[in-house]
């Protein structure tokens, strides 16, 4: 039985040589991987940069300025991923015949390389399709996202350089000038299915850039942001974070040290406006005008110092972002914003007061904010 | 050079193996469920979807005509693409958090637009290369 089955698999399944497509052609498989390395570099260095300004280690700095800094290289770390998922699939649709090549393995170092393939293979896949269901806030998984994302793209990385190193020569030799002539094919040519595979790659960034494209803002179709109350999107409800009864509560003060400032004094003291991004880590990100007082003046007020980190600690009760702190590189262009594009904040956004820094992750931004201690 | 960049990614790939096993010893849904994520792409990418390409590909060939081929191909991978990329915004089978702003537009009918201009693109792209090839 076993045997019988055995030749039944051996017959259905195909054969190295019986993919005959251009887009097998080692000259196809190179550019993909040139491409889809670059999109892989590109999304690796900009998340390690999310990592550390979330987690900063302490030799760590990050500029306040320009404001736009962590929009644009949390940006390009989405899109570098959206773009690489076409990427990806046409990689391995080029080399997928290599998938079939017998014998199955010719020798220790082949087995480990087949090895490496596999974890390079996963790792690709579990980065794209858990980013791509995160930024859609869609979790299919019970674990914790970040450290997962985490800790793959190191696996991710690792299989990439291994693999480069591995076929050096075949990239060498693939990269020479694809203009050598090739047998007629039915399908797309070698140079048709690059296009092809680019177009599809741009499609895929334009489909979705308009999370955090101004331009593209109503443009793109597969965007997961809309405008949201206020012209901003809201990431966490005051419903969802259980502070309504707390933010709405009259008693409610701002304590710096030992001082106590009611909302009423807040408004009272010297209003700062500036436009500054609200910049998610999930891609998204929404420039907005915002009024309040400067942390430093409050901290002055408070008879504080303004070059020291300061801890901010929101009316949560628990939760991840429930404080966050702000550096002592921050200090000075950070604003307690009490107004949003000329109106006061919404419970949704941050009523009374939250923390608007410039070039910060969103989830950094903390909201419903109750008490500031300089470290 | 070859040997510098195979130990800078053994290297890496060693420290993704130990924060990987962190992860996966915490807790042990990080385990299961994190291992079927990474072990998943793989078979459902190499036992169902590119089996699945080739078998279109194949057909694609097969049944429709000569200037016809190249713009279907490329109009049936961009659908492929867009649709994937829209799954995880159409098909939620868990509570997803309600956040006003987010993944709140009205993804069937965007997708619809995206792919009705795609084979309006194929259209004209066939009929320019049909009449070109009948002259």
């Amino acid at each position: 039985m076993n045997a019988r089955l055995a030749r039944l698999i051996d017959k259905v399944q195909p054969r190295e040589e019986d993919f005959r497509a251009p887009a097998h052609d080692e000259k196809v498989t190179a550019r993909l991987g040139l491409w889809l390395g670059i999109a892989f570099l590109l999304c690796f260095l900009t998340g390690l940069l999310s990592h550390a300004v979330q987690k900063p280690p302490a030799w760590f700095v990050w500029p306040a300025s320009p404001v736009n800094l962590y929009r644009i290289t949390q940006g390009v770390h989405v899109l570098s991923g959206i773009a690489a998922i076409p990427l990806l699939l046409a990689k391995l649709w080029s080399v997928y015949p290599k998938l079939f090549a017998r014998p199955l393995i010719r020798s220790l170092p082949h087995a480990l390389e087949r090895l490496s393939i596999l974890v390079l293979s996963g790792a690709a896949f579990f980065e794209l399709a858990t980013g791509l269901f995160n930024v859609a806030q869609n979790y299919l998984w019970g674990f914790y996202f970040p450290s997962a994302h985490y800790a793959v793209a190191w696996l991710a990385a690792g299989a990439v350089l291994l693999h480069v190193a591995v076929k050096l020569p075949v990239i060498r030799r693939g990269l020479t000038r694809l203009d050598t002539p090739e047998p007629p094919g039915h399908g797309l040519s070698r140079r048709g299915f690059l296009r092809t595979t680019y177009l599809a790659a741009g499609a895929a960034v334009v489909a979705t850039a308009g999370a955090t494209v101004p331009l593209l803002r109503d443009v793109s179709p597969l965007s997961w942001r809309s405008r949201g109350p206020q012209g901003l999107p809201v990431n966490r409800t005051a419903g969802a974070a259980r502070v309504t009864d707390a933010a709405l509560d009259p008693s409610w003060r701002l304590e710096i040290g030992a001082t106590r400032l009611s909302l009423a004094e807040l408004e009272a003291l010297p209003q700062h406006t500036a436009d500054l991004p609200i910049a998610c880590v999930e891609g998204w990100s929404q420039t907005a005008t915002w009024t309040g007082v400067p942390i430093a003046d409050l901290l002055r007020l408070a008879g504080a110092g303004t070059d020291r980190p300061v801890r901010v600690t929101s009316l949560e009760r628990r939760g991840a972002y429930r404080t966050s702190i702000l550096p002592a590189t921050h200090t000075h262009g950070t604003l307690l914003a009490l107004r949003l594009n000329g109106e006061r904040l919404t419970l949704d956004h941050g009523f009374p007061c939250r923390v608007i820094a410039p070039s910060r992750p969103g989830v950094l931004q903390t909201k419903w904010v109750h008490r500031l201690e300089v470290l | 050079m070859r040997v510098v960049l195979a130990l800078v990614g053994l290297a890496l790939l060693g420290y993704g193996a130990v924060l990987a096993w962190e992860f996966a010893a915490s807790r042990t849904v990080n385990a299961v469920e994190g291992a079927a994520w990474f072990v998943g792409g793989p078979l459902v990418h190499d036992g169902l979807v590119a089996p699945a390409v080739g078998l279109a590909g194949l057909a694609l060939t097969r049944l429709v005509p000569g200037p016809w081929r190249t713009p279907v191909a490329v109009g049936a991978v961009l659908t492929a693409v867009l649709t994937l990329l829209a799954i995880p915004l159409l098909w939620h089978p868990f509570l997803v958090v309600t956040n006003p702003g987010l993944h709140d537009r009205d993804y069937g009918a965007g997708l619809a637009v995206a792919l009705g201009v795609v084979w309006l693109a194929v259209a004209v792209a066939g009929v320019i290369r049909f009449q070109k090839a009948h002259r």
